[in-house]
């Protein structure tokens, strides 16, 4: 692993995991991306920060089609996501390619989403078996491991319902491990749990981050974006405000929007 | 006393009660048999009534639309005789002289090799399909419903995680469905229960045929012991026989629930 000062955040040489090129989604009359560019290299810890409305959630989840750009590409590992048509008539290209894709991108849900009538261990092997196709003893074995590496090895056998919310969101994050993501990706993982409960998340997302992990993250959580991005981007109305090292765009704020953003941030 | 007793042990096991009692496995049959094709029926009605494609849409809505208004005796009447009279169409134009459906006035079918003699068999199967037909269309409302209670971000993740449409149907959507489609299914089997009181209405010997005839009014020593009209009496017998299924299926139902519901009732929570 590459080492990464806090003043020269993007690697040189390490390879694009994510590239987003000019991305445009609207709902309806509500232009949500205005053309919206940035990279996540190798190892990268990118956190996309801004008001509710910005767009970073929708940002996060056209880098896996759960919500298909009107404009513009998304590669991953510079490989380019078939789409055809224009506009909001715009699908799905290659129904193998998205689905190859998607079984190496970890997504991590604010509503954890795990899937209610299978127990924790079986919700963890479910992608492996069925989408990867590998082999029950190994994907048992890896589960297993990812559950214990969580800190709920113990629960392997309780169903979501059982677990707190901070169990269930560790669980679902062992759910993304177990892929063997190039990438994961979180949109405001904590969001929807209690103060006392959201440390235990934080405390292993950071755990992945340290590992060198390439990592794509909404959050709400400013202290939390500071200490674990090597990048941090602002986004304000669809468009990136301002982007760069947290040194930059926490200690050294240039965009009165973000200056203002981070001031009611810090009063919440 | 003895005697008695002696008495109406052989009176009870007489050939035809001894029928009356067979017969019950037709109504068991047409019930288990209409009640898995109900769901077969259902699942596929609710497939067309999501589907992307608006025919399929349309025939979805039309069928649970339509065949839910129909009365169930008459469908009973009706499915069973045009499907037979139709199979006797079909194999007429095959096997019937062209001068003989030429001439085809009153007799049904236009010639004899066309024709389909059904026995009690054949109609069991017609009755089934029927019972399943009738109440497909309520278990196709049931169940398209309880797939919209599915949360939908269970299975976005599902497709997050690389899942074909199939996968996210089978792995995830149908197998929580059954939480909420349980209850209602559980009416529509009571109601096809009930329909299978309807099975005589095919000529089908059945426990309330069989009830009818036995317990008629005998004046004839020669035929067998006198007795004035008891059918109440055997009218009650199958009162406690369908009210026997229903605890049964109570319990049945009960079951699959806690099983189905793993994870997902809140009573399952330990």
């Amino acid at each position: 692993m590459v080492s990464m000062t806090q003043t020269e955040p993007v690697v040189a040489g390490a390879s694009a995991v994510v590239e987003l090129r000019n991305l445009h989604k609207s709902f309806g009359a509500l232009e949500v991306l205005k053309g919206i560019s940035f990279t996540a290299r190798e190892g990268q810890v990118v956190s996309l920060i801004g008001s509710s409305g910005s767009g970073k959630s929708t940002l996060l989840r056209c880098i896996n089609m759960l919500e298909i750009p009107d404009q513009g590409d998304v590669l991953i590992d510079g490989e380019l996501i078939a789409l055809r048509g224009t506009g909001p008539q715009r699908q799905i290209g290659d129904e193998h390619q998205i689905r190859r894709i998607r079984s190496e991108l970890g997504m991590v849900f604010q509503s954890f989403n795990l899937w209610a009538h299978m127990t924790v261990l079986e919700n963890v092997m479910e992608a492996p078996l069925i989408v990867q196709k590998r082999q029950r003893t190994e994907v048992e074995a890896d589960a297993r491991a990812m559950l214990d590496k969580v800190g709920i090895g113990a629960k392997a056998d309780a169903y979501p319902a059982q677990l707190s919310g901070g169990q269930q969101q560790r669980a679902a994050i062992a759910r993304a491990l177990c892929i063997n993501p190039r990438v994961m990706l979180f949109d405001e993982p904590t969001s929807a749990l209690d103060p006392e409960l959201e440390v235990e998340v934080l405390r292993v997302i950071k755990l992945l981050a340290d590992e060198g992990r390439t990592m794509v993250l909404v959050t709400h959580d400013m202290d939390f974006a500071r200490s674990v991005s090597d990048r941090v981007i602002f986004l304000h109305q669809g468009l990136i405000e301002e982007e760069g090292s947290p040194d930059e765009v926490f200690g050294a704020t240039r965009s009165a929007r973000l200056k203002q953003f981070l001031n009611a941030a810090s009063h919440a | 006393m003895l005697d008695d007793i002696a008495f109406w042990v052989g009176y009870l096991t007489n050939g035809k009660h001894l029928t009356w009692y067979a017969s019950f496995q037709f109504t068991i049959f047409a019930a288990l048999m209409g009640g898995a094709l109900a769901v077969v029926f259902g699942l596929t009605g609710a497939t067309l009534k999501n589907s992307r494609f608006l025919p399929f849409r349309l025939v979805g809505s039309f069928y649970s639309a339509i065949v839910r208004g129909v009365p169930d005796v008459l469908f009973f009447l009706f499915f069973p005789l045009a499907f037979e009279q139709a199979v006797e169409w079909i194999v007429a134009t095959q096997v019937c002289s062209p001068e003989a459906i030429a001439a085809q006035t009153a007799p049904w079918p236009p010639c004899r090799e066309a024709n389909w003699f059904l026995g009690t068999f054949e109609y069991l199967i017609l009755a089934s399909v029927s019972l399943g037909l009738v109440y497909g269309a309520f278990a196709t409302n049931v169940i398209h419903g309880a797939m919209r209670s599915v949360p939908a971000g269970q299975l976005e993740a599902a497709r997050a995680y690389g899942m074909s449409a199939r996968q996210v149907l089978w792995h995830i959507h149908i197998r929580q469905m059954w939480v909420y489609a349980l209850p209602g299914l559980s009416n529509v089997w009571m109601l096809i229960i009930k329909a299978t009181s309807l099975l005589s209405l095919l000529q089908i010997a059945d426990i309330v045929l069989w009830a009818d005839r036995l317990g008629a009014p005998n004046f004839l020593p020669a035929v067998g012991l006198v007795h004035d009209d008891w059918r109440w009496r055997y009218y009650l017998v199958l009162f406690v026989f369908y009210i026997l299924v229903t605890w049964l299926s109570e319990r049945a139902f009960g079951a699959i629930m806690r099983r189905a519901g793993r994870g997902i009732l809140s009573e399952a929570h330990g």
